[in-house]
């Protein structure tokens, strides 16, 4: 495996944490979708990447932690909230893993696109039973700046909790399960508890940034927060990266970010449907990402995926 | 007592649409392992075509009905060679065929779900649609239903006991089945799969496209109706048991049956919970489908 000298990403975030000072507010609030898009795709690349399961459940943890920030930002300040919402989710994520973790292939990812769904009619139907509004507005917003600081960090912590796990028993086990979770299990790799320890942490960086970002938006319903065009969006950056690696996932974010700024309030049906075919091209012919162009290249040695 | 009837017969005419709908994809799941989840779409592709040939040429949705299915087989047959084929010869290189068929197939379905739906959008505008026919009501038996629904549901359940007869009696079905138990073994008896995976892509689309037409008829149609047909489809092959046609008709039916009682008794907006908990129940208490053996 690849190492990377620590004098790139240590230098990439002084110049990051410099950036509210010398950007103007668009581009800062680009950054920010940049950074959030980062931070999802790589928890979602740490999970789904080394296992090979297909998890949208991103709409569903985003969406929980950005409740978690609407319900209890006036009450308990804005870092315990996000905190909270990272919690929230990674135990959501537990106690559905739990149930739904045997299964492979397509129905967990057809299970998991319905959490989504399933989350957002719940919390509607209980709004609207209960609560008789559906939806709720965020009063004070916390500074732009405390906003940007907050998702670099949940940002720079997904990338680092990914190298982590990456390096640790549990990345092995999980790319053991990737490859044959029979033979894993064999090896004596309790795979259960694995898949359901990554599960819940890729969770927590949703669930946490998800909490972060609910401020941005002024008024939250569940059809803004559990958009699964963010889960979607999710997906597509971290396999078109290339889902087994870190750096993949960190570029195609930057990528997409711009491309869905400057087109998608322009032409958002023709940006879909070039997305779609962007989609299907990759899939048939560059399944392993862009990131695989650059390791047949460059790093013929490294180990084969 | 008619009220519960009436419930009874609301429950099993959105069934039997279910099961048209869940069946084209239960075919192509089950003999190719491609799920393709833009299966819905394609029924808005042949509810639109059903309300272009109305409203442009005044032609009846059931006279047009056919000619929706040619022109989704058709158009299944190119999708299948342009997006799937590959799928299938690059999978089949790698070390575990299926589950590459599987995942790859799921994100070519989400591809193509955002390209054709957008497309839709582009072309008809987000606009609900919608034309009325045969919408007087009829007595039946004490139950009042508009004649419509019933002839969905009369030809919901032709479509569905058709295709059972052509798997059951059929050449083409006995090939079907055949590759559906061993892929190999069916290769080595000659059934050529360049011929015959192309053919039911082509003929789950052509379903899906009756199941849009029938749909035209009764309710108003847009470029996002597909969806939510998708996720029931799968529920229903969950229901039925994967590659079963007839617990296919039975899932569906059973489906229709409980969302309608279950909002009776509780609320219309618990509908997707009902359908969830539902599936989520059966995924864990009978993974193989309800009626397994």
């Amino acid at each position: 495996m690849r190492r990377i000298p620590v004098v790139y990403p240590a230098g990439a975030t002084i110049a990051l944490a410099c950036m509210p000072w010398l950007l103007p507010d668009f581009y800062l609030s680009l950054l920010l979708t940049c950074l959030m898009y980062a931070g999802l795709a790589v928890s979602w690349a740490m999970f789904c990447g080394a296992t090979n399961y297909l998890s949208l459940a991103t709409a569903a943890f985003f969406g929980i932690g950005a409740y978690v920030t609407a319900w209890g930002f006036q009450a308990l300040g804005y870092f315990p909230a996000v905190l909270l919402g990272g919690l929230a989710a990674a135990a959501f994520a537990a106690l559905v893993g739990a149930a739904v973790l045997h299964l492979r292939g397509a129905y967990f990812a057809v299970i998991t696109f319905g959490l989504g769904e399933l989350v957002r009619h719940a919390i509607t139907y209980y709004e609207k039973t209960w609560m008789h509004t559906v939806g709720r507005i965020i009063a004070e917003a916390p500074e732009s700046t405390t906003v940007y600081f907050t998702v670099l960090v949940l940002a720079l912590a997904a990338v680092a909790a990914a190298v982590a796990v990456r390096d640790s028993r549990l990345g092995l086990a999980l790319r053991g399960i990737g490859q044959d979770e029979g033979r894993a299990q064999t090896l004596g790799v309790n795979t259960r508890k694995a898949k359901i320890a990554a599960f819940a942490l890729s969770a927590f960086f949703a669930g946490a940034l998800g909490a972060a970002m609910a401020v941005r938006w002024t008024y939250i319903d569940p059809p803004t927060v559990f958009n699964p065009f963010i889960g979607f969006q999710t997906v597509l950056i971290a396999m078109v990266g290339g889902a087994h690696t870190i750096v993949g996932p960190l570029v195609s974010s930057i990528v997409f970010s711009v491309l869905t700024e400057f087109l998608r309030l322009q032409f958002p049906y023709v940006f879909l449907i070039v997305l779609g075919t962007l989609l299907i091209v990759l899939v048939l012919y560059l399944p392993g990402g862009f990131a695989s162009l650059f390791d047949k290249r460059f790093f013929r040695t490294s180990d084969a995926k | 007592m008619t009220f519960w009837l009436e419930l009874i017969a609301g429950g099993l005419i959105t069934g039997g649409i279910y099961a048209v709908v869940a069946m084209g994809l239960n075919l192509q799941y089950g003999l190719m392992r491609v799920m393709n989840i833009s299966h819905g779409e394609f029924l808005m592709v042949g509810a639109y075509l059903t309300w272009l040939a109305h409203t442009t040429l005044g032609a009846s949705p059931l006279l047009s009905l056919p000619f929706v299915m040619i022109v989704l087989f058709v158009v299944g047959l190119g999708v299948y060679w342009a997006c799937f084929r590959p799928v299938m010869k690059t999978a089949a290189r790698t070390a575990a065929p299926v589950e590459v068929i599987e995942a790859r197939s799921l994100l070519v379905g989400f591809g193509l779900m955002f390209f054709v739906q957008n497309a839709a959008y582009l072309a008809f505008g987000a606009d609900l649609r919608g034309y009325s026919y045969l919408a007087e009501p009829l007595q039946l038996g004490g139950m009042r239903l508009s004649a419509n629904r019933l002839v969905v549901f009369g030809f919901a359940l032709a479509a569905s006991l058709a295709l059972l007869a052509m798997l059951r009696w059929t050449l083409v079905g006995k090939a079907v089945r055949a590759m559906m138990q061993s892929p190999t073994g069916a290769q080595l008896l000659g059934i050529d799969t360049r011929i015959l995976h192309p053919a039911v892509f082509g003929l789950g689309l052509a379903f899906a496209g009756a199941a849009g037409a029938l749909l035209s008829m009764v309710y108003e149609i847009s470029p996002s109706m597909g969806e939510p047909y998708t996720v029931t489809a799968l529920i229903v092959i969950t229901l039925g048991g994967l590659g079963s046609a007839a617990g296919c008709l039975l899932g569906g039916l059973l489906l229709g049956l409980i969302e309608a009682f279950g909002m009776h008794l509780t609320s219309p907006s618990l509908k997707m919970l009902l359908s969830y908990a539902v599936l989520i129940l059966v995924l864990l208490a009978r993974p193989k489908g309800l009626f397994s053996r």
